[in-house]
């Protein structure tokens, strides 16, 4: 059958879009089978997950704070797609950005006697500050190493981006369990508690969602309107092209992997600073893998980050949901997984036009 | 059922020397035609390869050698036309299928497991080595295979350790110890030094005297000249003629490799006033050497004028492409100098000198001179996007990139109603009527064209000859690479004809005929400056 047909060159987003409504479809109708197959009933267990993500304060709140870290994960690994590179390494860059942060914001230390004056507010703030930026560099610092073997030896980017998240990962477990453990109240794997919070944006949603929310229009308008934008495009499209085209390609490379991994390492520290205030063990939560998921499904538009984190927050809540009524954890994954799984297939099938109505 | 091949087989081809009559060819080709949309790789073609000879094939890229090769490894199936094994029609399902049959091809780029040692390579894929194998037996089982050969290995070295020449020698006992009857070799000198080569000659020689055939892809004719028993001279797809080896001269097989098309209408330009001070392209002593440090353009001094076409003739890969890519800014020599309207621009990049206003036009567009993923807006801004209207120090213009690719498109007389839509949707002709648009308006002082006629058809051909005509006649200096000699003979105002890297002579127009050029190609004969 599929023989018969031909490939288009451009997909309609019309095509797009309903081929990933009967995705999704099928997904839902998948997971609500295995719900069944556990013994309990499907309807009821949709009706949980919908009211308590949406029917509450409570659960649109956490909606924010998911998409938070999944908006800049997701706009970092969409970066280096742009310029054909699979940054594995969201999940790393944002445990180095988170590590760097919470070294500045367990170093500073707010005196409990100024709060409120417009002193503490200034130190608060600087911190802020030193600590965004010393996440950026330390993100970017964590994908240098993949980003020069990628740009000049041509050492493949997806193993070493990958193979340094296990580096951050233990990197951040040898801290908090040694220098910089938790001898307050004793908690497992856990810092201290880092005194300057992020000011909150609307109740308990910090003003980091807002900020994720601009750099990913920021990077939209980037796109638009800078001939960096079409670099990274020809050079992911064909490098041989961009040599022709006077472009180091390796140069390219190089700086956007570099710029990646400081936008996931800001997640990081927005995250350190916003929801959990203090470093631990297991604070990326998959952010860094789940942010490929959210590049995939916004394909070529930035915008399209948004609705894309949205969808893997609500995702996200939709586990815990299932944890309340017994559902593994593990459930999260299985559905992530057929989800991109059922993209990929749609967005191919999209592709396909029986009647041969190619361009 | 059995036929007399020797009557079937086209009576223009001569049987070799001294073979008996009534033995049928090894292998024979009868009628094979091969169609790709749009192409014709192979038409007609009947040939037969006979145990106990060396057949060499001969032609120019895109003379469809690759296709018959295809073709014979079982790799592809003939649209039309047979196979004939061992006077048995056949029919190969696969490369399995070749390979059971005798059919054993050694590559250009070898199929070894570089991280495998020769053992290992050896054995790999082989019935009588399935199992589990003890290293003593592996190894015993090599070192047989490279002495039934005649080659000497250590066996346990792993082939990424070797040089290129060791492995051609490890495929060629890997291809023969697979039962392979019949030896095809894919340009097998590339890789070699001059004592390999001979080594290489006489391991040929000793599989044909024990009675293999040998098909022999090559470009060089002392190669030819030297190892083959005779020759086949494909052009287009088919075949031009067969020949004993000794009955022709190089001269001669260069000729029908490059085709006597008669000098038809293609537009003369009228020669220019001749001013004195005009401006060059200068190459100083320019030399080069490829990845592997071979010297592909040996050291060439020229000046190309403004308002002249350039042409540059010769064999595929003598070094017309490295020379044009010099004078383009994509690869710098790695000695002498390049001088652009008296300026030294030596090592500069790319951009500059799309900036000194030289256009060029790549061999193999659709690889090099477009992304054929993005549209016809990104590709017409492709060497243009730093400088305004399209772009800037930092900007992009997304609406004047599309004012631009749509001018282009115009001119260059492409149907397209959407700029956006990727370029790999273009046919072929058009991506090439795009990128000489392009490269045109870019070459303000002088447009080097490498092969801008592939896969043009003949109106379209028209079209770019006018072209590179036009801007000559405006005066602008066009640099042709060529390996349509009618073409180069027609456009050119000079042409330099090289062979081994090295310009052999630069040709006024008249001064040049067909016999010269095709003698001076095949690396004889000498011309003046």
């Amino acid at each position: 059958m599929r023989g018969e047909g031909r490939q288009m060159a451009v997909i309609s987003f019309r095509r797009i879009v309903i081929a990933r409504m009967i995705a999704i479809g099928i997904v839902f109708l998948l997971v609500a089978a295995g719900i069944y197959g556990l013994g309990l009933d499907p309807g009821m267990v949709g009706r949980l997950v919908v009211t308590s993500t949406f029917g509450t304060r409570f659960g649109l709140e956490n909606l924010a704070l998911y998409m938070t870290p999944l908006l800049l994960t997701g706009a970092a690994v969409w970066l280096a797609l742009r310029a054909g590179l699979w940054n594995i390494g969201a999940e790393g860059q944002f445990l180095a950005g988170a590590s760097a942060a919470a070294a500045i914001g367990l170093s500073g230390g707010a005196n409990p006697a100024l709060a409120g004056s417009p002193a503490a507010f200034m130190s608060s703030s600087l911190t802020l500050v030193l600590a965004m930026t010393a996440s950026f560099l330390a993100g970017a610092l964590w994908s240098a190493l993949p980003a020069a073997g990628r740009a000049w030896l041509g050492v493949s980017e997806i193993i070493t981006t990958l193979l340094m998240n296990f580096i951050a990962l233990y990197m951040v477990y040898a801290l908090v369990t040694g220098p910089w453990a938790d001898k307050v109240t004793g908690a497992q794997m856990s810092s201290a508690r880092i005194e300057v919070v992020l000011p909150a944006f609307a109740g308990a949603v910090h003003c980091g969602w807002p900020i994720a929310l601009l750099a990913v229009a920021m990077l939209a308008l980037l796109f638009r309107r800078s001939r960096f934008s079409y670099c990274l495009a020809l050079c992911g499209s064909n490098p041989e092209a961009a040599r022709y085209a006077g472009i180091d390609v390796g140069r390219h490379v190089f700086v956007t992997l570099l710029l990646s991994g400081g936008i996931a390492g800001i997640g990081g520290m927005i995250e350190v600073f916003g929801t959990v205030h203090r470093l631990q063990g297991g604070l990326a939560n998959g952010y860094g893998y789940l942010g490929i998921v959210v590049a995939l499904l916004a394909r070529k538009s930035a915008l399209a980050l948004v609705p894309a984190a949205l969808l893997m927050a609500i995702i996200l809540n939709a586990g815990i949901v299932l944890q309340t009524v017994q559902v593994s954890a593990s459930a999260v994954l299985a559905m992530t997984g057929l989800l991109v799984f059922a993209i990929a297939v749609a967005d191919d099938y999209a592709a396909w036009s029986r009647s041969g109505r190619a361009s | 059922m059995y036929r007399a091949l020797s009557e079937s087989v086209s009576p223009a081809q001569p049987r070799p020397a001294g073979y008996p009559h009534g033995v049928p060819p090894l292998l024979a080709l009868e009628g094979v035609s091969k169609y790709f949309p749009g192409v014709v790789a192979n038409e007609n073609v009947s040939l037969a390869f006979y145990p106990g000879e060396i057949h060499a094939l001969l032609g120019e890229n895109g003379a469809g050698k690759s296709t018959l090769m295809n073709i014979v490894t079982g790799l592809y199936r003939p649209d039309r036309g047979e196979l004939v094994l061992d006077g048995y029609g056949v029919s190969f399902d696969g490369p399995d299928a070749a390979i059971a049959a005798g059919i054993g091809m050694v590559h250009q780029h070898f199929k070894l497991v570089p991280r495998f040692t020769i053992a290992e390579n050896l054995a790999l894929g082989r019935r009588d080595m399935r199992g589990i194998l003890s290293r003593r037996k592996l190894v015993a089982f090599a070192r047989r295979e490279a002495e039934k050969y005649g080659f000497a290995f250590d066996v346990e070295a792993r082939v990424e350790t070797l040089s290129a020449p060791e492995q051609q020698r490890v495929e060629i006992v890997r291809v023969l110890g697979r039962g392979a009857r019949l030896l095809i070799l894919d340009e097998p000198t590339a890789v070699l030094g001059p004592s390999e080569v001979s080594e290489l000659y006489a391991a040929l020689r000793r599989f044909r005297a024990d009675g293999g055939a040998v098909i022999l892809i090559s470009h060089k004719l002392e190669e030819i000249m030297a190892l083959a028993d005779r020759v086949t001279v494909l052009r287009r797809g088919r075949v031009v003629a067969t020949h004993l080896a000794g009955s022709l001269s190089p001269q001669a097989l260069v000729a029908e490799m490059i085709g006597h098309a008669p000098v038809e209408a293609l537009p003369a330009p009228e020669p220019l006033a001749v001013d004195p001070d005009r401006e060059t392209i200068s190459l100083r002593d320019v030399t080069m050497r490829d990845e592997s440090g071979r010297l592909r353009v040996h050291p060439v001094s020229c000046d190309i004028f403004r308002g002249e076409i350039f042409g540059i003739g010769g064999v595929t890969g003598n070094g017309q492409v490295a020379l044009a890519e010099m004078l383009a800014g994509l690869r710098h020599p790695d000695t002498g100098r390049i001088l652009v309207a008296g300026q030294d621009m030596t090592g500069r990049p790319v951009a500059a000198f799309v900036e000194m206003g030289i256009g060029y036009v790549p061999q193999d567009r659709l690889r090099q001179a477009l992304a054929p993923a993005l549209g016809a807006t990104e590709n017409a801004a492709l060497r243009v996007f730093r400088t305004p209207p399209v772009g800037g120090r930092f900007l992009w213009n997304e609406d004047a990139a599309t004012r631009y690719a749509r001018l282009l498109i115009d001119e260059a007389g492409i149907a397209l109603a959407d700029p956006s839509r990727p370029v790999r949707g273009l046919s072929g002709g058009n991506q090439q009527r795009l990128v000489l648009a392009r490269e045109s308006r870019i070459a303000s002082r002088f447009l080097v064209a490498c092969y801008p006629g592939r896969g043009l058809d003949l109106g379209a051909m028209e079209t770019m000859r006018s072209a590179l005509v036009a801007l000559r006649n405006t005066g602008r200096g066009v640099v042709l690479v060529s390996e349509d000699l009618d073409e180069l003979l027609a456009l050119s105002d000079r042409i330099a004809v090289m062979s081994g890297g090295q310009v052999k002579a630069i040709l006024g127009r008249g001064e040049a005929t067909r016999e010269d050029i095709g003698a001076l190609m095949s690396g004889h004969g000498s011309g003046s400056r």
